[in-house]
């Protein structure tokens, strides 16, 4: 048992742990943050993909303790970002979503892709968005509404 | 790949994050036997969750800054055990002097996984489904593997003895990796993978402009990587090249064994290497 200190969507939080806890586990159950979705635990489907430091990791492939003293970014820490709501929206006017299980994954990834590369198309997001798996199927309308939010990333002035 | 169904926790362990490289090591030469070293954790974490490895003391290295360097020195370009394969397709020194690498590292599980999947972590487990190892191999590379006590420059080659096994003793780990003469190569990497992902064949191929020698690495196909060069396939790089790669893609092909098992049989993989072999070539030298 250890008490580490994990900023989790902007806010400082403390929260005790065993060594041998996920992040995954931790952040469900002990923070509340029910938006990163458990689904395969090996890392395959990438539905508990969280931005650790501002970097995409698998949280069922990280240990909670790995995270003391950074930063956790999750689908609704990025409420307060103006252009991840643009995204959002994106999502919901293409129907990106069938059962909507994945989308939380897919909006932190595509939020991390666009911030980094606003100009990214074609094969090269279609990679960049493949550690994230849609078991509905619905790729198509994901792709069209990530490549409709890149406008919102290119505009300096939000 | 196996399809057990993991345990969603993990077995109780002690967890140490050092600072230092000897840090690490004391505490492995401390607990020998009993420790391993987590890096990204891809590997290890899982191996953790299906009780295939049951350490009772994890060492995180992620927290050591000597272990995360891209450098180009006297000897070559030296790379940190923990460099991620994000920051091997990011650098530039990568992309410049170790084409293959930079290749590899962008097949090392999907666009998430590479923030978190780190070289030495790749090789180390002796996987025969390595990226990094063959890409490795073909340029030559050595490793730097210390203890508390010892220290050591392994050939790549030298690293994976069977499946899942290598030369790494218990109190080891693979602190550095070296490319030597990267500067005066170039080379590719090609992979061939079946609807489901999982890799039939790999192919690195380098070539050394200097002392003109190529060399051809076949991986995936066998518990460790093929290696293959002038005094193993018979033949020089300068020898009208583009007429000649069928005449070695054939050669390298005869003398493989592949395994068969359920993904695929034995002389498909054979075929699926020729190939890639006179695909990694093509992109090389050009020709047909």
């Amino acid at each position: 048992m250890r008490t580490i200190a994990i900023t989790v969507n902007g806010i400082s939080r403390e929260v005790t742990i065993e060594e041998n806890e996920l992040l995954l586990n931790v952040l469900r159950d002990k923070l509340g943050v029910t938006s990163v979705k458990a689904a395969c635990w090996r890392g395959e489907c990438g539905l508990c993909t969280v931005l650790l430091n501002g970097l995409p990791v698998k949280s069922c492939m990280t240990l909670a303790v790995e995270a003391e003293g950074k930063e956790v970014v999750t689908a609704e820490g990025l409420y307060t970002d103006e252009r991840a709501r643009k995204l959002q929206e994106s999502f919901v006017e293409h129907g990106a979503m069938q059962c909507g299980f994945c989308t939380p994954a897919f909006v932190v990834t595509s939020h991390y892709v666009l911030s980094k590369n606003p100009e990214i198309d074609g094969d090269d997001l279609k990679k960049e968005l493949s550690g994230v798996i849609c078991r509905c199927g619905t790729y198509y309308q994901i792709y069209d509404a990530v490549m409709d939010a890149r406008k919102h990333y290119r505009d300096k002035n939000i | 790949m196996s399809f057990i169904t993991p345990y969603f926790t993990l077995p109780k362990f002690t967890y140490y994050k050092p600072d230092s490289i000897s840090e690490a090591l004391s505490l492995l030469k401390q607990h020998n036997g009993k420790a391993r070293v987590l890096a990204g954790g891809v590997m290890l974490v899982n191996m953790m969750k299906e009780r295939i490895a049951l350490p009772e003391y994890v060492i995180d290295l992620k927290g050591i800054r000597e272990l995360k360097g891209i450098n180009v020195t006297e000897s070559g370009v030296e790379i940190g055990s923990t460099v991620t394969a994000s920051e091997l397709q990011q650098s530039d020194i990568i992309k410049k002097f170790c084409q293959p690498l930079a290749k590899a590292a962008s097949y090392m599980g999907d666009k998430i996984l590479q923030n978190s999947v780190t070289i030495g972590g790749n090789i180390s487990i002796g996987m025969p489904s390595t990226d990094g190892l063959p890409a490795l191999m073909s340029m030559g590379a050595l490793l730097e593997v210390r203890s508390a006590d010892s220290a050591r420059m392994l050939p790549s080659s030298d690293l994976v003895v069977n499946i899942g096994r290598t030369n790494l003793r218990s109190d080891e780990m693979i602190t550095k990796i070296i490319v030597p003469n990267a500067a005066e190569s170039r080379g590719t990497y090609v992979k061939f993978l079946n609807a489901s992902e999982i890799a039939i064949a790999t192919v690195a191929v380098s070539l050394m402009l200097v002392q003109k020698k190529l060399r051809i690495v076949v991986g995936a196909i066998s518990a460790k990587p093929y290696y293959f060069d002038e005094s193993s396939i018979g033949w020089r790089w300068d020898e009208n090249i583009k007429e000649n790669i069928k005449t070695v893609a054939d050669a390298i092909g005869s003398n493989l064994k592949p395994i068969s098992d359920a993904v695929a049989g034995s002389e498909y993989r054979r075929e699926v290497s020729k190939i890639l072999v006179a695909r990694a070539l093509k992109e090389l030298f050009g020709g047909t």
